[in-house]
């Protein structure tokens, strides 16, 4: 039988060149790709939303999210994704599918995504006027607060969407794209910066 | 034009997919040939208030059920389908 050797990269390793891009001077973006990430789809089955719920909230000490929205615990995001469902965010291995298997063991499927996602963080003072041009939702503090999340498409594209905890004062968003997706929606993010100069990088932390 | 998903707000058309006439029921399966090729084959041009299936695709990927008039594009209802947040369904 052959012998395969995988070699995990990143679906953004051909694309994103760190460094500056655009516009010269101050960079009102920061565009950063997390690498290196578990990342579980949970669906409840049929019936059973109440019991993954309560599963969620026995490992989590969490609820699980019912509407769209992401809630940050001290070691995992859970993430709205759809109605019953929702996307466990994580790194190190703590809550991967084998550790959270037992935990929904009747009450929900599992689907592990941590290689078909990418996921891009987008921060920066024009941050906001950057994803206007690729999101037709209001991304407004007084309507998408620290927290909010949107199952959306941009540029024909899905994504999930959600603002993270602030950083330095400046709304932080987080992008889950389908892998085979990332490199063009990538593409279309750096025509939507370059105006904005941006400041290109990828990192382990989230 | 934008629909309301009950689930993730108001959003705009892109982001869903038309199926149809929501009205058709599956016949039982003695209903005979007539019932099945109408079921399948055989659908009302509405000019009007019409119950339409809708699919949140570029969403959260529910099937919703729309009411909406085909004059105006004014849309009355949005629900979820049977199915959509299939957790409950049959609860």
């Amino acid at each position: 039988m052959a012998e395969f050797s995988w070699d995990v990269r990143s679906p953004l390793e051909r694309a994103l060149i760190a460094g500056p891009y655009g516009a010269q001077g101050d960079s009102g973006v920061a565009l950063t790709e997390i690498r290196n990430f578990d990342l579980v789809q949970v669906m409840a089955r049929r019936g059973k939303a109440g019991e993954m719920i309560a599963a969620a909230k026995a490992r989590f000490g969490v609820a699980a999210p019912e509407t769209p929205k992401a809630i940050g615990t001290s070691d995992a995001s859970l993430i709205w994704s759809g109605p019953d469902q929702f996307l466990v965010l994580s790194k190190g291995g703590k809550h991967s599918i084998e550790a959270l298997a037992p935990v929904f063991a009747g009450s929900a499927s599992l689907s592990d995504q941590s290689h078909a996602r990418a996921l891009i963080s987008v921060s920066g003072d024009k941050a906001r006027a950057m994803l206007a041009k690729l999101s037709s939702i209001d991304l407004h503090s007084d309507v998408f607060g620290v927290g909010a999340a949107a199952a959306t498409s941009m540029d024909h594209t899905s994504v999930t969407l959600w603002r993270g905890a602030d950083r330095n004062g400046q709304a932080v968003f987080n992008l889950l794209v389908f892998a085979t997706f990332a490199e063009s929606l990538w593409h279309t993010i750096l025509d939507s910066t370059a105006e904005y100069g941006v400041t290109i990088g990828h990192s382990e932390e989230f | 034009m934008r629909i309301t998903c009950p689930f993730c707000g108001e959003r705009e058309l892109g982001e869903f997919t038309y199926l149809g006439d929501a009205k058709p029921q599956r016949p039982s399966a003695d209903a005979g040939e007539d019932a099945v090729y109408d079921y399948v084959y055989l659908r009302d041009n509405i000019a009007g208030v019409m119950s339409e299936h809708w699919y949140h695709g570029g969403g959260c990927r529910a099937w919703l059920k729309v009411t909406r008039n085909t004059l105006t594009h004014e849309i009355s209802a949005v629900e979820a389908a049977a199915g959509a947040g299939a957790a409950k369904v049959g609860a």
